[in-house]
């Protein structure tokens, strides 16, 4: 185990229990920020700077600002999460979802681990050129899927804001 | 060793000269609206006034340091400093220059040539949101939340054209690395012209400086702080060095953003038709490119601060209009014909 790892691996979790247990609504987001910008951190020191910065850009940059917009318009800074944190029904479902993203993750990481043996990183490992060359080539179908999957969301989200089409 | 010397000298010396400038900066606002609205401006400490932002800055330091009573401690004290640290370190994958050769060394003058260089700038870009956000927040202020508010929305509406500009200006050079595209941009284009971005991708450049004033929330685009309607929004609350670290944030932002203009569209540190390299010794080179990079910056500077006082403030739902309506259709449209001019012409 490298410190490197350990020190932001324990900021990523401190930042996500932080989050689901904060008593106010914006350092809880504040708290998910954490999460993003260590798991940023993560994914640099595994030689992967595009996915660390689009971490930090989409996550941090575009889905969490959306999330704190929210927040703000909704909500005013006395207004407290306990209502919702002690909701009995919010916990369950919580606790089912979270029991099923912990074995989908034990499934995964056993399967990579199995498919990967320790090796050498090849050459111009984590370059932009490189990952959009696997994109463009050898992922095609599955890239394109995920297009029309955002293409779906979007025309919904248009659908659902517009009054008469 | 040599070159952990060279780079922290390079850190130190950009991170000296970005204050500088943003301390600069601050008077030729004041003396530039001045000039503009036919005033004289702060003229009376030292030469031209040049002395006020000295005073300024020892007025902020020495003024006492107020938290509201009602206001979340943590969070208020938080808010400038998230403001100002993303706006200080976004510097660091721009260049500044060409290179110096010092003694046969070669000595690149920028801090970091990363290959994700300006998705860098963007992210951290993105990052300031959450400084005003906080000082919105924490301050317990219906001005200040509105104003975080509105910070939020805008860049929510002004990051994605800001992107899709950026976007076809990788179209066209191939790299994300900062200085590629600089070096890309020396000779002539079509034979007559500058090989500069601004050339190829006009549209993207008219785009690229929208969104980059309402990134840098300067007025026609600064609904976040209004202070005619919102009484200066986020930072309502603040005084003392806090409110000093959020003024002094955008200085800072508005320098990172015109250098980042000079190294995507007007050609970084190369001069139209002239190769200085051929007739400038090597250390002399390092210092004309430097300067060279330097005027083109002040210029678009100086245009920050020409637009401010000449256009007026943009309602809120024309600001939201735009962005959605205007910006985000034409940056798409422009990535899809610089995309198309490539494809034809490889």
């Amino acid at each position: 185990m490298d410190i490197y790892f350990i020190i932001f691996a324990i900021m990523a979790l401190g930042g996500a229990l932080f989050t689901i247990t904060a008593k106010d609504a914006l350092p809880s987001a504040l708290g998910l920020l954490t999460v993003f910008i260590a798991l940023s951190a993560l994914y640099l020191h595994l030689h992967a700077p595009l996915i660390a910065i689009f971490q930090v850009t989409i996550y941090a940059g575009a889905i969490l600002v959306l999330v704190v917009f929210v927040i703000m318009l909704l909500m005013t800074p006395d207004e407290k999460l306990e209502a919702a944190q002690k909701n009995m029904a919010y916990r369950i479902m919580g606790a089912v979802l979270g029991a099923y993203l912990t074995a989908l993750t034990v499934v995964g990481v056993k399967g990579i681990s199995e498919l990967i043996s320790a090796n050498e990183l090849p050459e111009g490992f984590g370059h932009p050129g490189l990952l959009g060359d696997l994109f463009f080539k050898k992922y095609l179908l599955h890239f394109e899927m995920a297009s029309v999957l955002l293409l779906v969301a979007l025309i919904a989200g248009i659908y659902l804001a517009k009054k008469r089409i | 060793m040599d070159n952990w010397v060279i780079a922290l000298i390079k850190v130190v010396f950009i991170w000296t000269w970005t204050l500088l400038i943003a301390t600069l900066m601050t008077w030729v606002e004041r003396r530039g609206s001045a000039m503009m609205q036919d005033r004289l401006g702060p003229n009376r400490a030292g030469p031209f006034g040049l002395f006020q932002p000295l005073a300024d800055g020892i007025k902020l330091f020495t003024k006492e340091d107020i938290i509201p009573e009602k206001a979340h401690k943590i969070l208020f004290s938080l808010g400038p400093i998230l403001f100002a640290l993303p706006a200080f370190s976004a510097y660091a994958v721009i260049p500044f220059g060409d290179k110096l050769v010092v003694n046969g060394k070669e000595i690149i003058l920028q801090v970091a040539d990363v290959n994700v260089g300006f998705l860098y700038v963007v992210a951290l870009g993105a990052m300031a949101v959450y400084g005003i956000v906080l000082g919105g927040w924490g301050s317990n202020n219906k001005y200040s939340i509105l104003g975080g508010l509105r910070s939020t929305a805008q860049l929510i509406s002004y990051e994605v054209p800001f992107g899709l500009s950026l976007l076809a200006v990788v179209l066209v050079y191939g790299t994300f690395s900062l200085r590629e595209i600089s070096l890309a941009q020396q000779g002539t284009f079509l034979g007559f012209l500058p090989n500069w971005g601004i050339f190829k991708q006009p549209l993207g450049f008219i785009l690229f400086i929208v969104t980059a004033y309402a990134e840098a929330n300067r007025v026609p685009f600064d609904l976040p702080e209004a202070e005619s309607e919102i009484v200066a929004g986020y930072h309502t609350e603040y005084g003392s060095m806090r409110l000093g670290l959020y003024l002094f944030g955008e200085y800072v932002n508005m320098y990172t953003l015109a250098a980042l203009m000079v190294t995507l569209y007007f050609g970084a540190w190369h001069l139209p038709y002239i190769d200085m390299s051929k007739f400038l010794g090597p250390v002399s080179y390092g210092i004309a490119s430097f300067l060279v990079f330097f005027l083109k910056t002040a210029f678009f500077l100086w245009l920050f601060v020409w637009v401010r006082w000449t256009v007026p403030r943009f309602r809120y739902d024309q600001v939201m209009g735009l962005g959605w309506k205007a910006l985000i259709p034409l940056a798409l449209v422009n990535l899809f014909i610089t995309a198309l001019c490539i494809q034809l012409t490889v």
